[in-house]
């Protein structure tokens, strides 16, 4: 759970479990640690018993556990687990040791030696991050030692390090210039005795996002880690020693993951930084507005900077529960085009058939004229799925004050049994951090790489520290993790459902099994057979569970969506799938962020008026008879649901621009000019919510899972329903390769950055390294 | 004072209640068909100069809009039958014209004569705001 106040808290917890996992695993490899899982895992249970209470750490009177150790920092007992690192343990006793390389969710690389402290005993300075605390060891974190050697490497790295602080990016937020202000010595040695200079490195050319000036790199090695751990992206790497050694790719390549951009916030220093914000603004310049991202579906936390009504850049927000502190490519740089083909005007077609910019009064007036002509069974309305619940409220109950029922959604889900009627059907039940959890996750249909990157770098970490095993069925992709491939059609997967395939016996020992159903699959014409033998497959595997003794309430299916508030608008009473439009050929439509194209004018009668309400020129605004300029996410106070059920905030950042408004205004107001007593009884944001609130509950229960749990009811309902069959064919994936990542809604086709990844991404293909 | 021909009974004024007729001096017009003459040409005046006032002005409107606001303005006082009154409305029509052509007037006196044609817009409410663009 997430509070802006308790990040700390929640932070520290997640981060001590995290600790101690690369705590017991030190310095060795990755291999040798998968041996070690099971050590591992005993701990981390033994800790999640004792964890003590953040953010100052435990008070010494705290009770321990039987094996904890007492460490004196700076003469402060503090009793930790064995394996803690001394870094961690001064973290505990509220000291923070200066650092380069370590970084809590990466392996330990010990190469900066910014950490070095005064160990009693010990004739050396040692590295606190890799050294494990001992009995009664005594740690002085501010002696003379310590602090000389605290400078010697301050003085070390700015010997190499270039005096170009007035022009780079990093400055102000740069961890050597704030080090060396507080650790450094006041007076430079250096003097270029020989004129050679300081260290010189060629910059390297790693793709569209990254900028790199590689004199600045103190070879810390984090954006390497993270790029080995957590993207599975093993491009960067180092070559050389001493003075020689060079971060890069060794060949000019792009870096080539849907992660990469987190490397910018990894690096300590300006060696990586944003190139679309290159030279744009200092960081104490920029207002911060926190906010959620909609790029996919799972909603990680952003934040939006920006100044002058303008955004300048997204940076992520610590998450536990959904994003940790990553965030993917397309959430990080889509922000250009919010700036591009946005709609500022209402337009009203004229009787030339042209699209003319009206204002409000005649826009209004000039729908609510064709709306009135339409009795409300001939209108219906389709929603994309980047609309915010505020504005799917205020069109639903406007167009259900016209008499119209019939409000779909672009993305489809099969409706066969319970369909959307119960909740548990279409949410990712075991929510993001179950995965962590988790011993077995089943794919289906689904590229998670793509459709939800933050979740399958999640996935990688389970699968390198707590030996997840993963299993996939539709079309073979490369997850960065290796799977057992079971299948390309749904055919495998209804063989699992009756327990006569291979597999089943694996899966049927998993403690905590987890199916993901990637909705891509469901818009498959197999897809009522994939949601219903999934339904069966969960089920059972459940049943197993609890017949093995397992009484955790442990849910195992889960749907992925992609859309941010797909599951938001489901939650609201919407239809999924335009099928009902299509058969209805309504004379009236609505379109709200519909820019998928999923329906186009031959689905409609013949004169049939069109509106579309959203904030780009896309496919929706060019059917269309009227066009109202809404807000995009960074320009409302709109409320998401995520793909868990959990509802998020997103705030303004900056004003939408020309003539647009916030959308359920835009709706509000219409209601005054239709027939009839159809206008909206709310004026307020506040007003609004309160309504959210009638409707669902949860939706203003903001940060909080809404769980859902009529998994039974479901099968019973798939069981007397009869399986639908199928017909076999490839569950398609439809993002397959990097270049499909980044152009998949209307914000990021108008984005100029994500083209030039879609041509760099292109472009690596065709080069000899491939992709 | 001098009296006119009491033949122009149209300048003769009843005195209400009171069953006398006044003999009252004439503005310009002596005759209802000269009175209809000055309003004809006052009429062409305008007209004919029109496109040349949008030349000096700058207005959202055309011609063609001012042309037809000319005649409603003109039809407006169609009722009058008294000589002196139409006079009257001609003398002014004409002080008006010349101060139009001079460009005594600015945009917004111009935009005077469009006044009514303007439609009210909501002063209160959610769709004021709206419309606003303070919401």
């Amino acid at each position: 759970m997430f509070h802006p106040g308790g990040v700390h808290g929640a932070r520290h917890i997640a981060q001590s479990l995290h600790h101690v996992k690369n705590a017991i695993r030190g310095t060795c490899s990755s291999k040798l640690l998968m041996q070690q899982k099971a050590a591992a895992a005993v701990a981390v249970e033994s800790k999640k018993g004792t964890v003590t209470p953040p953010p100052t750490g435990p008070a010494p009177t705290a009770p321990a556990a039987p094996n904890s150790v007492e460490v004196y920092i700076d003469d402060k007992m503090v009793m930790v687990e064995p394996g803690t690192t001394v870094l961690q343990a001064a973290a505990l006793a509220g000291v923070e040791i200066p650092r380069f390389c370590y970084h809590d969710r990466l392996s330990i690389a010990g190469n900066c030696r910014m950490c070095l402290v005064e160990v009693e005993k010990s004739v050396k300075p040692v590295a606190s991050c890799a050294m494990p605390v001992m009995k009664g060891m005594r740690v002085k974190t501010n002696s003379p030692m310590t602090r000389k050697a605290r400078e010697g490497v301050m003085e070390f790295l700015l010997m190499n390090h270039p005096l170009d602080c007035p022009i780079c990016d990093q400055g102000g937020e740069c961890d050597l210039q704030d080090q060396s202000m507080m650790f450094g010595s006041d007076r430079s040695r250096f003097t270029d005795i020989k004129f050679d200079g300081k260290r010189a490195v060629e910059d390297k050319n790693i793709g569209p996002l990254i900028k790199t000036i590689m004199n600045r790199c103190i070879h810390c090695t984090r954006c390497i880690r993270f790029g080995s751990e957590v993207a599975g992206v093993d491009d960067l790497g180092t070559t050389g020693r001493g003075n020689e050694m060079q971060v890069g790719t060794y060949v000019e390549k792009l870096f080539a993951s849907e992660l990469s951009g987190n490397v910018i916030d990894l690096c300590p220093v300006g060696a990586l930084t944003s190139k679309p914000y290159a030279f744009t603004y200092r960081p104490w310049e920029l207002r911060k507005h926190e906010s959620v991202d909609v790029m996919d579906g799972l909603g990680s936390a952003i934040l939006v900077n920006s100044r002058g009504g303008e955004i300048i850049r997204i940076l992520p927000r610590v998450h536990e529960g959904i994003n940790e502190e990553w965030i993917s490519d397309k959430t990080r740089f889509v922000y250009d085009g919010l700036k591009r083909q946005r709609l500022t005007q209402p337009m009203l077609k004229n009787s030339q058939g042209l699209l003319e910019p009206v204002d409000w009064e005649d826009a209004l007036s000039g729908i609510a004229a064709r709306i009135n002509r339409v009795p409300g069974q001939e209108m219906a309305a389709l929603v994309g799925g980047l609309c915010d619940v505020e504005a799917l409220t205020a069109l639903k109950d406007l167009m259900n004050r016209l008499g119209c029922e019939t409000l779909c959604t672009e993305e489809s889900f099969p409706m066969n049994a319970a369909g959307t009627d119960l909740r548990s059907n279409y949410l990712l039940n075991t929510k993001i951090t179950g995965v962590e959890e988790a011993d077995l996750v089943l794919l289906i249909g689904t590229n998670i790489r793509f459709e939800a990157p933050v979740l399958n770098a999640r996935i990688r970490k389970a699968y390198l520290h707590n030996n997840l095993r993963i299993a996939s069925i539709g079309e073979r992709v490369d997850l960065r993790y290796e799977t057992d491939f079971l299948g390309d059609s749904v055919h495998v997967l209804a063989q699992l459902a009756d327990g006569d395939h291979k597999y089943s016996e694996i899966l049927s020992k998993a403690k905590k099994p987890m199916i993901i159903v990637g909705s891509s699959s469901l818009q498959h014409g197999d897809g009522t057979a994939v949601l219903a033998n999934a339904i069966v497959l969960a089920d059972s595997l459940r049943s197993k569970m609890s017949s093995n003794g397992d009484e955790s309430d442990w849910k195992v299916l889960n749907v992925l969506h992609r859309h941010a508030n797909q599951v938001g608008a489901l939650d609201l009473g919407y239809k999924a799938g335009p099928s009902a439009i299509k058969q209805m050929q309504p004379k009236v439509l609505f379109m709200m962020g519909a820019d998928d194209g999923v329906v186009q004018r031959r689905d409609l009668a013949g004169d049939a008026f069109v509106i579309y309400q959203g904030h780009h020129g896309d496919k929706g605004a060019e059917m269309a008879d009227a066009v109202l300029p809404g807000a995009a996410y960074t320009e409302k106070y709109a409320t998401y649901v995520n793909t868990e059920g959990r509802a998020q905030r997103g705030n303004v950042a900056v004003t939408p621009p020309g003539m647009a408004r916030e959308d359920w205004k835009i709706l509000r107001a219409l209601s005054e000019f239709v027939r009839g007593s159809s206008v909206l009884p709310y004026d307020s944001l506040d007003e609004v919510r309160k309504r959210l609130a009638e409707i669902a509950p949860h939706l203003t229960r903001y940060g909080q899972v809404e769980d859902a749990n009529y998994f039974r009811q479901s099968k019973d309902l798939v069981w007397n329903a009869a399986r639908p069959g199928h017909s076999g064919q490839t569950l398609p994936a439809q993002q397959r390769e990097l270049e499909d990542f980044y152009m998949t809604n209307t914000i990021s086709r108008a984005s100029r950055t994500m083209a030039k990844c879609v041509t760099a991404a292109r472009h690596q293909k065709s080069t000899r390294y491939g992709l | 004072m001098s009296r006119l021909a009491s033949s122009s009974s149209s300048l003769v004024s009843r005195v209400a209640g009171s069953g006398l007729t006044r003999e009252v001096k004439p503005l310009v017009s002596t005759s209802k068909r000269e009175a209809r003459q000055r309003v004809l040409n006052l009429y062409r005046s305008w007209y004919r100069q029109m496109p040349y006032i949008m030349m000096d002005y700058y207005v959202p409107v055309s011609v063609a809009d001012c042309r037809k606001r000319l005649k409603e303005v003109f039809a407006a006082n169609r009722h009058l039958t008294d000589i002196r009154a139409i006079d009257m409305l001609v003398i002014k029509g004409q002080m008006e014209l010349r101060e139009t052509i001079e460009v005594w007037k600015q945009k917004t006196h111009f935009m005077m004569y469009f006044r009514d044609t303007v439609k009210q817009k909501p002063s209160e409410g959610f769709l004021s705001k709206f419309l606003d663009g303070k919401s």
